[in-house]
């Protein structure tokens, strides 16, 4: 081996280690981004959210209310539909009643009898 | 025996009829009444309260003035607005500025179509008129002071009271003469009240424009009726009063029509010179 050619020899490992560190190095990088963006999804989700919430004593409580609240209003409906029928047959007999009334009002606001006769008239009417 | 009695009072001729002897205490007291109610109620003097009413816009009035409004606001609402005692300024734009006695047949234009149907308010014995509402309560008031003249006759006898046309009848039975265009009718009154309402007689002319007093409210001018007289028998002058006034602007067919309904006997003659009889008149 003469020494120009040790020496090329020499080089080309030099050249070829250098580029086998950058390619890590490139790997590497990008590993760690992969790394930080699946650990930012994992954050992102919060999975932690819905196994706190199961025990959360605010939210059993709001379970509860809604629950009566539910129930309540099922009540308030039937009470609503007992007291909505009653108004309606209390409507309908005073509706009635107001009928009758205005009947009466009717007889007794009737024009009296008046015929046509061949008497000579006493006075007469005209425009007033 | 019927003793009777003649004068003027509310711008018209007024008979009163009492079958009853000696009964001259109760018709002057009958013809007091009248003049009494004139004093109040007409519009052709300042100093009536009901001109007072109309100038200060609320007063404080008496018991004829307030009845009297109050029967006219009922009669507004009962013939949906056909009679309506807030016409003050359609009449008097229409030229009915003063007396029918002192009117002039022929004039300049005026302008006719005013607004009516304004509010009047009772408050006890207050009355309260909208902005720009004046009462004319001429029609109502002759049917409200006979039925109290006829009321006042009553104490002597049956008796019967003509206010112009407007009648009211206190007991007994009394031939009244109704013209048609077919001669003169007789009906048979034995209470109650009846009116004639038409623009046979009333009316003037202004500007060539042929003019009369029955205003329609809807449109604030004399009414463009379909007929030309219109006689109502009613359980009371002031109730006839009213109906002859809403049938007359309702028109020959609706007024044939509601009075049939009503079972309010009607003679109507038409403007083209027909008589009809309605409402049950036999």
């Amino acid at each position: 081996m003469t020494a120009a050619t040790a020496t090329a020899t020499a080089t080309t490992t030099i050249t070829a280690e250098t580029m086998t560190s950058q390619v890590g190095r490139l790997y590497s990088v990008a590993l760690a981004l992969f790394v930080f963006f699946l650990t930012w999804v994992v954050i992102g989700a919060r999975p932690w959210v819905a196994s706190s919430s199961e025990s959360d004593p605010r939210i059993a409580a709001l379970e509860k209310r809604e629950q009566r609240v539910r129930h309540q209003s099922v009540v308030v409906q039937r009470l609503m539909k007992r007291r909505w029928a009653t108004y309606r047959s209390q409507l309908r007999r005073r509706q009635s009643q107001i009928a009758a009334a205005n009947q009466a009002q009717l007889a007794a606001a009737q024009a009296p009898p008046v015929r046509v006769v061949s008497l000579p008239p006493v006075t007469s009417t005209r425009t007033s | 025996m019927m003793e009777s009695r003649r004068f003027k009072a509310m711008g018209t001729e007024i008979e009163l009829f009492v079958d009853a002897v000696g009964a001259d205490e109760a018709l002057a007291a009958a013809e007091r009444e009248f003049h009494r109610l004139e004093a109040i109620l007409t519009r052709f003097r300042p100093e009536s309260e009901l001109s007072r009413l109309n100038e200060a816009r609320s007063l404080e009035v008496g018991p004829d003035l307030l009845e009297v409004v109050r029967l006219a606001l009922e009669a507004r609402g009962r013939t949906d607005g056909r009679f309506d005692p807030t016409v003050h300024d359609a009449v008097v734009g229409a030229g009915y500025d003063r007396t029918f006695e002192e009117l002039p047949e022929e004039g300049t234009a005026v302008i006719v179509g005013w607004v009516c149907g304004g509010s009047v308010r009772i408050d006890g014995s207050r009355i309260e008129l909208g902005a720009d509402v004046r009462l004319d309560l001429g029609g109502i008031g002759k049917g409200y002071a006979a039925e109290r003249a006829a009321e006042l006759l009553s104490a002597a006898g049956p008796a019967l009271v003509n206010a112009g046309g407007d009648i009211a009848v206190h007991g007994g039975s009394w031939p009244v003469g109704v013209e048609t265009s077919e001669g003169e009718l007789t009906l048979e009154l034995t209470g109650g009240g009846l009116a004639t309402s038409g623009r046979d007689r009333r009316r003037w002319s202004r500007g060539g424009e042929e003019l009369h007093h029955l205003i329609d409210p809807a449109t604030g001018a004399p009414s463009p009726s379909d007929l030309l007289q219109l006689t109502v028998v009613a359980p009371g002058a002031v109730e006839a009063e009213v109906w002859a006034k809403a049938l007359y602007i309702a028109g020959e067919d609706e007024a044939v029509r509601e009075a049939d309904m009503r079972g309010m006997p009607c003679v109507l003659v038409t403007a083209d010179g027909r008589t009809r009889l309605a409402g049950g008149i036999s």
